[in-house]
């Protein structure tokens, strides 16, 4: 043993500053929850928000939860429009799946008593027979890092705590900003964070490690306003496109692109619910946003004319070819312009396409959030926020967003330096807070942070307005 | 059966010199196929048949020399750095032979198990404290008690209660202000009602928080924090760093900062457009400079070619061959510097990199020659080895000298760094050599050293003191002197007028007028150019007494009587002794 070379026996931690407890991640947005062991890359669990009931059952499943076959399927999020969790016993339930059915099934009996070590006939050697507690909780040996939202109540904050102290047993809890985490994710301690998540978008500043409130701006131009972009452009152009999500269609031949669909349809016995159809038709529509979707990278906006040679913007991409894109029923369409018009208004408000919700404003698009955010904070900060701009959430994902984004901010702020840190990586665009997570819960210096159980037995749930600023 | 044989069997001819050669090819492989039998391998003749060898490149199993698998355990430590010490979370280490063996027998190794168990147990009593607890460093604060609080710390704009909460801020985000600041929401306390007045027009008092700006909560904090510096440790006992801390604390101006961000927000806040603006603007303010500085430069190149040739010699010095001479070369050199001006300013004012040799120069101090041969006559700047180049000592601007801590003293001003000491020797240094040597002649007489000894304040007033008073007396001896000579001049007249007086009774004769006179002329001319009015006087008043006689008995002289003649002579002497006494005077007069 003495042969094995010395690196091998201890961990690096003088040079990276990790040590390994086995905390455990848990990021819970409006579509996924994000769970996985810290220091690892990528969250090992990965679900919808959305959970199913049918009559009294309630299933967390990702395949069941699209099975139409199942009897008055309703799907539900636990989640508010604003990313903060509103159905606390749902979410409890979804959370607890998402953990202990990929990350530690089961709690593990003894390896002398479960059978597993059985060697022929020679059983237990000396087994002390301490029986272990009937009600063991899931997360007994984990510590426990959840995120939130910036603007999240302090009731509901004291509610995680609760539930991860009392039903799941964590020896030591934290709370941590999924913005901060997002920057930490970019390894960045001060930065200034875009998120354009599926419900809302989010740009604040954060400096040292600490969000600055009087910067947070928040708005609904995210993922699912894309959505409604879309459809409210399927209802505007000529013929009208329904979307047929998958499971209705039993089979479909090939049409010429602009011609009607030609596909059989699937008959359920059962009653599809209404939100099961729209939960279905999103799957269609996100699949829409992926490829076809795209945001004009600038220069300029799409409705003004070229800063360069004077053309409008929007006949120099008439130019430029378009994207077909087939939908579940077989019909088809060359998306052209209108592909960019979806998400015009994320930077623009006066060309937002028209919805059946009020109409946004100013305020809420992204260039004017980043306006108030930077102006809220103090001003010797702002040039090292502004080289330090974090992009994280699923939907800055849409093709030329960052592009456009550094046009943006740059026309904002022309005599400022502005650099843009954005993922290369999908899954660490995506999972950016939970990313970071990971990195600050297998920090050996982050041990001193946690809640330990008996700082909460000793000052409440309140002592997580007192900790985890 | 060798290839020889083979060769024999078919009639081939044998190459009996080709032979060893072709053996020695074949000696080569030959080694290396082993376990080939030598008829087969004979078989092939010239050609080596192409076997490549077995080896085994492998590296040989692992498994042979495995060694059992490192053992780890999940060991439990703390973190000292937590306020609660009842957090245990557990990592994963080596398990080391040390920690292992006391606390189990040898046979129960295998099982991890257990062992895991038994680590937990057994670690309870040493459990090992987390690495990085040593990082946890706070912030050191000053704590007041009321009482410094009451005495030294209060303030009209701020109450105790708020100071408490800002103290707490600054510890909690640890002097991190744009957080502090952020966080900052401070809510004056529901002021405790004294019973007398709790009626509803006491609370109908609402105190209005304030909205405190970043510079406020620094000025205050470090108001604060200087102040119980100063009351924890003396200025005098504190070290360097806590002195300069103490003094940035005490000099923080929160309205300078006030203004500086302003300044900051404004430029930031710049539209592309002002920021165009601005730019194109500098470099209009850039260009006119430059514009103005050639177009005065061109103005001195034109006032150096309307300079005269030579404006102070004189036409004199061209009479003669010589001076032509030179003029000619001034006039052809000023021509040469001429057209290479012409050629520099012809290339735009750019410095001419490219001519070298020793005639090169600056523009501009080829310029400054040109109009110095110009007035002084040819100089020969072309011998002067190595002009200073100007680029090479840089002037400074004044933000640059105040960036390098330049200053300049008026006491070293010109004459540059001088010795203290020398400044007691400069009234004697102004002295001419004679005085010095006096000076110093009455110093040793003194027994005074020259240079002092010890050149304290005192010492140095006195021997300033005794320097003057020297000075006085030699002033002194010098007024006297002169009048001394005046007075021996006004004896010797004196005596000659006497002597005259009585010549002139004794002969009585015009001839002795006439040398009279003459000698009277004489004087009075030398007189006049130096002599003291006085004696001036008195010689013009002898003068007229035999004026209207004088023609007629010079003429008779020149006819030449020798008893006049001696005479004459004789009273020339007296004249020169005379004249020479007045010498002497008139120079003294003119020091």
């Amino acid at each position: 043993m003495a042969s094995q070379p010395m690196n091998s026996s201890m961990p690096p931690n003088d040079t990276y500053g990790g040590d390994e407890i086995q905390a455990i991640i848990l990021d819970a947005g409006y579509s996924s929850v994000r769970a996985g062991f810290a220091g690892e890359d990528t969250p090992k669990s990965f679900f919808s928000s959305s959970y199913g009931v049918t009559g009294n059952r309630t299933i967390f499943s990702d395949e069941d939860i699209h099975n139409p076959l199942l009897p008055e399927l309703e799907i539900r999020n636990p989640m508010s429009k604003e990313g903060i969790v509103e159905d606390w016993d749902a979410a409890t339930q979804l959370w607890e799946h998402a953990i202990t059915s990929r990350l530690i099934r089961t709690k593990q009996g003894d390896p002398r008593k479960n059978g597993l070590n059985d060697v022929g006939g020679k059983d237990g050697v000396d087994v002390d027979m301490d029986a272990p507690d009937e009600e063991e909780k899931p997360l007994e040996e984990h510590p426990l890092l959840i995120t939130e939202t910036a603007w999240n109540t302090s009731k509901n904050r004291e509610k995680a705590i609760e539930i991860a102290m009392e039903n799941w047993g964590v020896p030591a809890f934290w709370l941590a900003r999924n913005s901060v985490m997002a920057s930490f994710a970019a390894g960045k301690a001060t930065a200034l964070v875009i998120d354009l998540g599926a419900s809302t978008a989010s740009v604040i500043c954060i400096h040292d490690g600490l969000i600055l409130k009087k910067s947070v701006q928040k708005s609904p131009l995210a993922g699912n306003w894309v959505s409604s972009q879309i459809r409210s452009l399927f209802g505007s152009v000529d013929p009208k496109v329904e979307v047929t999500p998958h499971f209705m269609i039993s089979s479909k031949t090939p049409v010429d692109a602009g011609a009607p669909a030609q596909a059989t349809y699937q008959k359920f016995e059962n009653k599809i619910t209404d939100s099961f159809r729209a939960s279905e038709e999103e799957r269609v529509l996100t699949e829409f946003k992926e490829s076809v979707v795209q945001v004009y990278p600038g220069p300029g906006r799409l409705h003004y004319p070229h800063p360069v040679n004077g053309i409008l913007n929007l006949e120099n991409v008439k130019m430029s070819p378009g994207r077909v894109f087939e939908f579940p029923d077989g019909s088809n369409q060359m998306w052209g312009v209108d592909r960019m018009r979806i998400v015009e208004g994320l930077f623009d408000e006066k060309y937002a396409l028209p919805t059946s919700e009020p109409p946004i404003t100013k305020a809420q698009t992204i260039p004017e959030m980043v306006r108030a955010s930077v102006s809220a904070v103090d001003v010797d900060l702002r040039p090292a926020l502004l080289a330090n701009i974090v992009v994280t959430g699923g939907t800055t994902l849409l093709q030329g967003f960052t592009d456009r984004l550094n046009w943006e901010i740059s026309s904002l702020f022309p005599s400022a330096r502005i650099k843009i840190t954005a993922a290369g990586l999908t899954s660490e665009r995506r999972f950016g807070s939970w990313v970071g997570g990971s990195i600050l819960g297998s920090l050996g210096t982050f041990h001193q942070m946690w809640i330990s159980r008996k700082e909460y037995e000793e000052f409440g749930a309140s002592v997580v307005e007192k900790r985890c600023k | 059966m060798t290839s020889h044989d083979v060769r024999d069997m078919l009639d081939l001819p044998q190459e009996g010199a080709a032979r060893p050669i072709k053996k020695q090819k074949v000696a080569a492989p030959r080694p290396v196929l082993k376990g080939l039998a030598r008829e087969v391998q004979n078989l092939s003749g010239d050609n080596p048949i192409a076997i490549v060898p077995e080896g085994s490149i492998f590296k040989k199993r692992r498994f042979a020399s495995r060694k059992p698998a490192a053992k780890w355990e999940l060991r439990p430590f703390r973190n000292s750095a937590r306020s609660d010490d009842s957090l245990i979370l557990r990592h994963w280490r080596r398990l080391d032979e040390k920690r292992k063996l006391p606390p189990q027998p040898a046979g129960e190794n295998r099982d991890s198990a257990t062992q895991t168990m038994e680590g937990v147990v057994g670690g309870e009593e040493q459990m090992e404290d987390s690495g990085f607890a040593k990082f946890n460093v706070q912030v050191e604060l000053f704590d007041y008690s009321p009482e410094e609080y009451e005495s030294r710390l209060r303030s009209e704009d701020w109450t105790k209660d708020e100071t408490d909460y800002l103290m707490k801020m600054v510890s909690q985000f640890d002097l991190r202000w744009p957080i502090i600041w952020d966080r900052y929401e401070y809510e004056p306390p529901i002021p405790e009602q004294a019973p007398s007045e709790a009626d509803g027009n006491a609370r109908a008092i609402i105190v209005a928080p304030k909205t405190r700006s970043m510079e406020d909560l620094k000025a205050r904090y470090y108001a604060v924090t200087a102040t119980m510096m100063v009351i924890r440790k003396p200025p005098i006992k504190m070290n360097s760093a806590e002195f300069s801390l103490h003094e940035v604390m005490l000099n923080f101006n929160p309205e300078q900062e006030k203004a500086r961000k302003i300044f900051a927000e404004n430029s930031f806040l710049r539209t592309k457009e002002e920021a165009r603006e601005e730019e194109s603007l500098l470099l209009e303010l850039k260009r006119i400079n430059a514009r103005s500085e050639r177009f005065s430069d061109e103005r001195r190149e034109l006032y150096a070619r309307l300079d005269a040739p030579s404006s102070s010699s004189h036409t004199n010095n061209f009479t003669s061959s010589v001076g032509l001479g030179q003029l000619l070369q001034q006039l052809m050199s000023m021509d040469k510097s001429k057209k290479q001006r012409k050629s520099i300013m012809g290339g735009e004012g750019i410095s001419p990199a490219g001519p070298s040799g020793p005639t090169q120069q600056n523009p501009d101090h080829r310029r400054e020659s040109s109009a110095r041969e110009s007035i002084s006559g040819p100089s020969a700047p072309n011998n002067k080895k190595g002009p200073p180049n100007p680029a090479e000592r840089r002037q400074l601007s004044k933000e640059e000298e105040e960036m390098y801590g330049v200053s300049r003293h008026e006491r070293i001003g010109t004459s540059g760094p001088a010795f203290r000491q020398e400044k007691i020797f400069k009234p004697l240094l102004a002295k001419s050599m004679n005085q010095q040597k006096i000076i110093n002649n009455v110093l040793t007489e003194l027994e005074i050293p020259p240079r002092l000894i010890m050149p304290t304040a005192d010492v140095g007033e006195s021997y300033d003191g005794l320097l003057t008073s020297i000075n006085n007396l030699l002033d002194c001896r010098k007024v006297a002197d002169k009048l001394t000579a005046e007075i021996n001049i006004a004896r010797a007249q004196k005596a000659e007028r006497e002597r005259l007086a009585r010549e002139s009774e004794n002969a009585g004769e015009g001839g002795d007028v006439g040398a009279g006179a003459e000698t009277v002329v004489g004087t009075g001319g030398k007189g006049n150019s130096g002599a003291p009015g006085s004696v001036n006087g008195t010689t013009t008043t002898t003068t007229t007494g035999p004026g209207p006689t004088n023609s007629e008995p010079r003429n008779e002289e020149k006819a030449g009587s020798p008893t006049a003649s001696v005479k004459g002579v004789a009273h020339k002497r007296s004249a020169s002794v005379m004249s020479a006494v007045s010498d002497k005077s008139a120079k003294r007069q003119k020091k």
